[in-house]
This record gives structure tokens, sequence and C-alpha cells, in this order.
């Protein structure tokens, strides 16, 4: 007999960001769960970090772009996420199952990322963890966000304030949730 | 084969996917490098029915395949 609980498939993407206002309903909606005793919720948001542009100056059009001579920072203006829908879904679930095995008191889970356009300061990830006690619920969130980070094919294209663009790339995680650089 | 191109892969070869015909993942990617410019400089991965594989793998045709850049979720 497996001890893992199968877990249905569920659709985590949200077109454009995530509104604030289902935090609220999320926490809400668990009043009835009267065996929960902790929720634990991680964010993620746009941020504007300043980028290399990429576009080519049309006064020295020879010059390559992005180059180190002409290397002028452009801010993140918004987030373009992209996925490979399917195998995201299907790694979702098998993230799912083995955090309610690891944690098996976590009364429930639930992620949400965005797709499509996300401005600066917009949420485009929430991850919503609730157990009897706070131990489960916060090393499972903690665990679940850096799964997803490394292992689920979600791209994003950084737009930037010039309308050129650069393509994001996660820093590197391993699979226990430790951060290998940084 | 339909070869599902992502991200900057897609930008790169100005498709969302090509069709290849490919006996394992190393002959792909040999193949991707030759179709698509400037791709032996960036870092990929080869999904083959929606998993990762590092090794070359056979294969048969049957199998849904995917080229991934690196991901940028959260």
């Amino acid at each position: 007999m497996m001890e893992t609980r199968t877990q249905k498939q569920r659709d985590i993407f949200v077109e454009g960001a995530i509104d604030p206002s289902l935090l609220a309903e999320s926490v809400a909606k668990h009043a009835t769960r009267t065996d929960i005793g902790a929720h634990e919720i991680f964010l993620g948001q746009v941020r504007a970090d300043l980028q290399p542009s990429t576009v080519i100056p049309t006064d020295h059009p020879g010059q390559r772009a992005g180059g180190e001579d002409n290397a002028q920072p452009s801010a993140v203006q918004a987030i373009e996420y992209t996925a490979y829908r399917d195998m995201a879904l299907e790694q979702m679930t098998v993230i799912r199952e083995e955090a309610f095995s690891r944690w098996p008191s976590m009364t429930c889970l639930h992620v949400h990322h965005s797709l499509g356009v996300v401005a600066a300061g917009q949420l485009c990830f929430m991850v919503f963890a609730s157990a009897p006690h706070r131990r489960a619920a916060r090393e499972a969130v903690a665990y679940v966000v850096d799964r997803i980070k490394a292992d689920l094919p979600i791209f994003g294209k950084e737009i930037l304030a010039d309308s050129s663009h650069v393509w994001k790339v996660n820093r590197s995680v391993d699979t226990v949730g430790r951060p290998t650089d940084r | 084969m339909n070869v599902l191109l992502f991200g900057l892969i897609a930008e790169k070869a100005g498709a969302h996917s090509m069709v290849m015909e490919a006996s394992s993942t190393a002959e792909l990617r040999v193949m991707l490098a030759s179709r698509i410019n400037g791709l032996d400089k960036l870092s990929y991965a080869i999904a083959v029915d929606r998993q990762v594989v590092k090794d070359d793998v056979p294969l048969t045709g049957a199998e849904e395949i995917a080229v991934l850049p690196p991901f940028a979720g959260g």
C-alpha cells in the first residue's frame, strides 16, 4: 500500500497579476476548518531590477547590443510569464504529493502562479499552507516555493523601460530547498 | 515528431514548435543546433513526455518532446 496520498491535478495558473484580495478570501475560506491552528503564506512580487538594455543604439548601428560599452541599465517594468503548462501541472502534482508525505499533518496547500504580463510591484506567486501547528506549515511553504522555482517549466520575459527585454533565470536551488548561491 | 519550444528558445527559433525526426535526444540536440541560430551558446534541457532527461535516451517518435530554457517561476 502506498503511503502517499494521491493528489488530484489542479490548475495553479491565473491570467495576469494575483489580486491581493485572493489572500484574504483564501484565509476566510478556512474559518470553518477549526482543526487548523497555523497558516503560512509566501507571496512573490515582481521586482523592478535594473538590467542591461539590449537596445541597439541608432547612432552607433555597428555596436553590439548589450555590449560592455553600451550596457545602459533599464528598469524591469513587467514580467511576461509563459509555461509548459502540462508539464508544470504534472510536476506540481508530484511536489504536492511529496509535501503531504513529508508533512502529513498539513491540512491543505494552495498554489497560484501568474501567466501573461505582471507589472513591477504586483503579485505573481502565492503559496499558502495550513496545518494544526506552525512548524509543518512553515517548513512546507519553504520547501514548496523552492521546488516550484527549481522544477516547474515557467519562463519569464522581463520587459524593460526602454521596451527591450531580457529573459529571467532563477538562481539555482537544490531540491531540498537550499540556495546553491547567495 | 513535433518538438515544443519555449521562452528564449522559441524566440530564437521564431516558432513555438518544429517538426523534426531524431532517433535519440543526442541526435535531437545536434539537429536543434543546426536549425536554431545561437543555440550552442544557450543552456537548455530536453523533456521527454514531460520529464527532463539528463542522459541520451532513444526516441521512437511517439513521445512528447520539449526544449526548455532555464526556469524562471516565482
